[in-house]
């Protein structure tokens, strides 16, 4: 096996094949460097010697700052010797030195020199030299040079000066775009190599004109570019002038029939990026698509393995948007299934488990198995992926793919390739039915032997969940048990909470799981004990055999709707007292939005000291601070804190955003306000809230701020009631009101006097979306199932033309404040259906599930339909009302 | 971007390595990486015959030359094609300097043509020549033929 971090030298002992650097070591080197001090130089020596620094560098060898200083200066000596080879490993040496700024100098005037030098290739080479040490002072000086290598007749020197130019650019970019004439005359340079470079860095200088990359597209398109290297770029720079043109209608696209004339190019390199520049059109057309298809089924049998792979990888990306204009290659893919290069191999394998139909899928099946045992974890996994994707499209198929899943499970593997199989089988199991007690069997005989606490504690859980509700749940028993005699600690925690999840669900099974629970009280461990008593006393393990308790489940294995963060949050805040701690009192908000920040650009701290912190910030913080003001202490427990809603525009004179608070009867608006202007203090700050438009709303208390001063926020605030329970709405208009005094800058006193002034801020609404709490579920199948369908409502509605499937998705989300759940509220592209599942809690902590499913109808309207389930019937009403008058 | 380019001996160590824009702290992986990948799928490849292997938007193109493993890194624009037009660029250009297939030690021998071949080829990260009679008059600081 090889080692690759050995120095090649240190384990050779072969006295006839001596390597030259055997036995090399830095310091010596170094040493040995000073010969290029000598006053009569010996050139060979001295090449010899860079050739031992070059070797130690390219090794990842590193020199000290001292040491690579001292190696330079000695390099620079050897610029008065006129012997070629000598000065040509030179201009390597400095490059790799790469002096900093202050020895730079001492080069700069030889390699001036030898740039303004008659023998081109010194020009070249000192070009190369400078510009990567070079810094913008000296650029300036050399730019006339720069310019005029550009155009010169030596395509060495001009590619030279060229690639210099896409280097500097970076640097320097405001010099470079100076020599736009230049560069634009190198692109029609007879040199295939300068006019690759050329048009590299004539569009890098232009890509952010879009105008000037448009016309350089046509005018080159129209032409002959003569390099095939410089051809690829110009069909990139194509697809990306495409890809702007905005709403082309398809037949009438520009440029692709130059695009489709590059497939007929004599270099297979232009033909591939011409092919994948059609196959990533927007909204390609089977027409456009297929003779990029026909010469990339063409490639897929080359004889050259890059091309095969080009191939196949543009295939597999095909398949993904367009899987029937990839199925023709399908034969030609099957073949590569053996091919030796296994990157190919599975990319052909992937691209076929994409496009391939039912009847193929056991015949594939049989050639992957094969191919299975002689690739790396790596491969295995994209497979496994690609596996539960076809099984899912084609259910009937379960057995089979479920089969070789299970088989591939006993196989090694890592512990990502094996998690990878698990989660596969997990995710079949949820959604095709059928497969349900095979799969949890392949589950059960994999944790008997199974090296991964984490899979082995995962698959217990689900075995928990899942096998109480087959025909037969008896049968898993000896496997969950037998984890309670054989393994770790961990394991056997979690296979102890299994069995009570048996006990507690198969009225049947349960004096038989007691038995096997009480035997878990002499384990030893703490945590296997604990459980085990917990459950036996829970369950009713005194020997009366009782159906178990709703309550007691739902204590025992319901679902913690919690954020632990909250939970871990509210626990260290809870104080030991007579009252016990209240879970319900936890907050439920996923996560706190943080404040926006606002603050002057550029403006400079005064002397006011550091600036406080600014306001809470976390749901939990909030809390505090509300119950910390006697007016709001008798609101009872926040529901909801919103995200903060900016009611000025950005830098003004006073920034001010609110935050609002709901609670079951009132609702709190807090105002944070900064005060930008370091002249002025501001004192008795309130907001006057008009709440005309807000009919259920009256206004029940105002907290104002005392002073304000400088760039230190504060917060003043104004309460509401409103009807109990009940999610009103409304919109209310704010004016900021306060004293303002003068301030001297230079002493930082206010004035004494102030006068009173006003400032309109923008206004804010309370929505239905401020009723609903983002919590998330874990598997949202199962929670809908278990939600029933008795306070369901569905209902259809039409969302009118849209600009997206996305965008109608994202407003309906908006609307009901719902978090999205796994992951359904992105939309794919050019999809024309999509379901989207939101979770949430909504006032009066009411579970609430809905599940939407959007559909385009005509070219641009959506319909949507609207099913939702909840734990009260008024709740689902209310939800369909929010959308009916959103 | 060309990322690296990297020789190797038939045991796996290192030879020439040379990195563009890969930070310090990464080009330790790479060498690991890159070595592993030669040790599980060159054995039995014919000379200069490429594989290619792609790692989320970076490219990989490697062969075998003689004694010696080649490989080049890149994303973006060098693509697997470009970068296989860079691996024949280099491999026949060194195997111009050794005059025939490389051995080890013949590789070691002309180091230090090599290294100065390697920067006429590429260039921090682009590729700067293509034709191997050109880079070998370049090496020699002689202009190119054809101008």
């Amino acid at each position: 096996m090889a080692q690759p971090l050995v120095k090649k030298d240190d384990d050779r002992d072969d006295e006839a094949d001596y390597s030259p650097f055997l036995g090399i070591e830095k310091g010596a080197v170094l040493q040995e460097a000073r010969v290029f001090n000598d006053p009569q130089l010996d050139p060979r020596r001295c090449s010899q010697v860079i050739t031992k620094l070059l070797y130690l560098l390219n090794q990842g060898e590193t020199f000290t700052k001292v040491e690579a200083t001292e190696v330079f200066f000695a390099v620079t000596k050897l610029f008065q010797s006129k012997d070629i080879g000598l000065r040509r490993m030179v201009y390597v040496m400095i490059k790799e030195l790469s002096p900093s700024a202050d020895e730079v100098i001492i080069v700069t005037s030889s390699l001036m020199k030898d740039m303004t030098s008659k023998t081109d290739m010194y020009r070249a080479n000192a070009i190369r030299v400078l510009c990567r040490i070079t810094d913008g002072t000296l650029l300036t000086q050399i730019e006339r040079y720069l310019k005029q290598a550009i155009v010169d007749k030596n395509p060495v020197v001009a590619s030279a000066a060229l690639v210099s130019g896409i280097h500097l650019l970076q640097t320097n970019p405001e010099i470079v775009k100076r020599w736009s004439n230049e560069v634009q005359e190198a692109v029609q340079s007879r040199a295939a190599l300068v006019q690759f470079h050329a048009l590299a860095l004539l569009h890098q200088i232009r890509q952010n004109d879009r105008l000037a990359v448009n016309k350089l597209v046509s005018s080159l398109t129209k032409g002959s570019v003569r390099s095939p290297l410089a051809q690829c770029l110009l069909i990139r720079y194509t697809s990306q002038v495409i890809r702007e043109s905005a709403n082309i209608q398809a037949g009438d696209r520009p440029f692709y029939d130059f695009l489709e004339g590059c497939l007929r190019h004599k270099a297979e390199m232009v033909i591939f990026e011409a092919a994948r520049a059609i196959t990533e059109l927007n909204g390609v057309t089977s027409r456009e698509l297929t003779p990029a298809i026909t010469v990339l089924q063409l490639f897929l049998s080359s004889s050259k393995p890059v091309l095969r792979f080009a191939a196949v990888r543009t295939l597999n990306k095909v398949a993904m948007t367009h899987p029937m204009a990839v199925t023709n290659c399908n034969i030609d893919m099957e073949s590569l299934i053996s091919d030796q290069n296994r990157s190919i191999a599975t990319l052909a394998i992937t691209t076929l488990l994409k496009t391939g139909n039912e009847s193929s899928v056991d015949r594939l099946m049989k050639q992957i198995t094969n191919f299975m045992s002689d690739i790396a974890d790596e491969f295995k996994i994209v497979v496994v992926e690609a596996i539960r994707s076809l099984c899912l499209k084609f259910p009937l198929k379960h057995k089979s793919l479920m089969n070789f899943l299970s088989n591939i499970l006993r196989e090694e593997g890592g512990f990502e390739y094996k998690k990878a199989i698990v989660d596969s089988i997990v995710i079949l199991i949820r959604d095709i039915p059928e497969a349900k007690e095979t799969g949890l069997l392949h589950l059960c005989e994999f944790i008997e032997d199974c090296e991964f606490t984490y899979l082995s504690t995962q698959i217990l859980h689900f075995l928990g969940i899942e096998g109480p509700k087959t025909s037969d749940p008896n049968k898993y028993i000896r496997y969950i048990y037998n984890r309670v005699h054989l393994e770790n600690a961990t394991v056997r925690a979690a296979a102890v909470s299994t069995l009570a999840k048996f006990g507690a669900m198969v009225d049947t099974l349960k004096p038989r799981i007691f038995v096997l629970l009480r035997r878990c009280l002499f384990d030893n461990d703490d945590e296997v004990r604990d459980r085990a008593t917990l459950y036996l006393n829970t369950l009713g393990g005194d020997g009366t055999v009782v159906q178990t308790s709703d309550d007691v489940k739902e204590f025992l294995f319901g679902s913690l709707d919690i954020p632990l963060v909250n939970l871990e949050n509210s626990l260290k805040n809870y104080e030991p007292s007579e009252e016990s701690f209240d879970i319900n009192s936890v907050p439920r908000e996923v996560k706190a939005q943080p404040l926006a920040e606002k603050k002057a650009p550029g403006k400079k701290p005064t002397g006011l000291g550091a600036p406080p912190a600014g306001p809470p910030s976390t749901v939990d913080a909030y809390e505090k601070l509300l119950s910390s003001i006697p007016e709001f202490a008798n609101f009872g427990k926040l529901f909801k804190s919103s995200a903060p809603a900016e009611l000025t525009e950005a830098e003004t004179e006073y920034a001010v955003n609110v935050v609002k608070h709901i609670f079951d009867g009132h609702v709190v608006f807090q105002y944070n306000c900064t005060n930008t202007i370091p002249e002025q203090l501001l004192e008795n700050v309130t907001v006057i809230v008009d709440a005309s438009e807000a009919e259920e709303f009256a206004e029940v208390a105002s907290k104002p701020l005392r002073s304000l001063p400088y760039d230190s926020p504060g917060q003043t605030f104004v309460a509401f009631e409103k009807p109990e329970g009940i999610p009103a709405v409304g919109k209310f208009s704010n004016m900021l009101r306060f004293i303002v005094k003068e301030v001297d800058p230079s002493t930082g006193e206010a004035e004494d006097d102030g006068v009173e002034d006003e400032y309109q801020l923008e206004e804010l609404e309370v929505v239905a979306a401020d009723y609903m709490l983002k919590v998330g579920v874990s598997n949202f199948r199962n929670a809908w199932e278990s939600m029933g369908a008795d306070c369901e409502r569905v209902d259809e509605y039409g969302l009118g033309p849209r600009e997206s499937l996305a965008e109608a998705v994202n407003a309906v989300i908006d609307l009901l404040g719902m978090q999205p759940c796994e992951g359904t509220e992105v939309v794919p592209n050019n999809s024309r259906s999509h379901t989207c599942l939101l979770s949430g809690v909504y006032i009066g902590n009411i579970k609430v599930l809905v599940r939407l499913q959007f559909g385009l109808d005509g070219p641009k309207d959506v319909a949507m339909k609207l099913a939702v389930r909840s734990e009260d019937e008024a709740v689902s009403d209310a939800i369909h009302e929010i959308v009916a008058s959103g | 971007m060309i990322l690296a380019v990297l020789f190797a001996n038939s045991e796996g160590n290192i030879l020439v390595e040379r990195f563009n824009g890969v930070p310090a702290e990464e080009r330790l992986h790479w060498r690991s990486f890159l070595v592993k990948l030669g040790a599980e799928n060159l054995k039995g490849v014919k000379n200069e015959e490429l594989l290619v292997a792609s790692h989320k938007s970076v490219y990989i193109v490697y062969t075998v030359l003689g004694d010696v493993s080649v490989y080049v890194v890149g994303k973006d624009e060098y693509d697997e094609l470009a970068l296989a037009e860079v691996i024949f660029v280099i491999t026949s250009a060194v195997k111009d300097v050794c005059g025939k297939l490389p051995t080890e030690r013949l590789f070691l021998d002309k180091y230090g043509r090599i290294c100065l071949t390697l920067d006429e080829i590429i260039w921090t990260g682009y590729l700067e020549s293509t034709d191997k009679d050109r880079i070998r008059r370049l090496v020699r600081l002689k202009p190119p033929t054809e101008f």
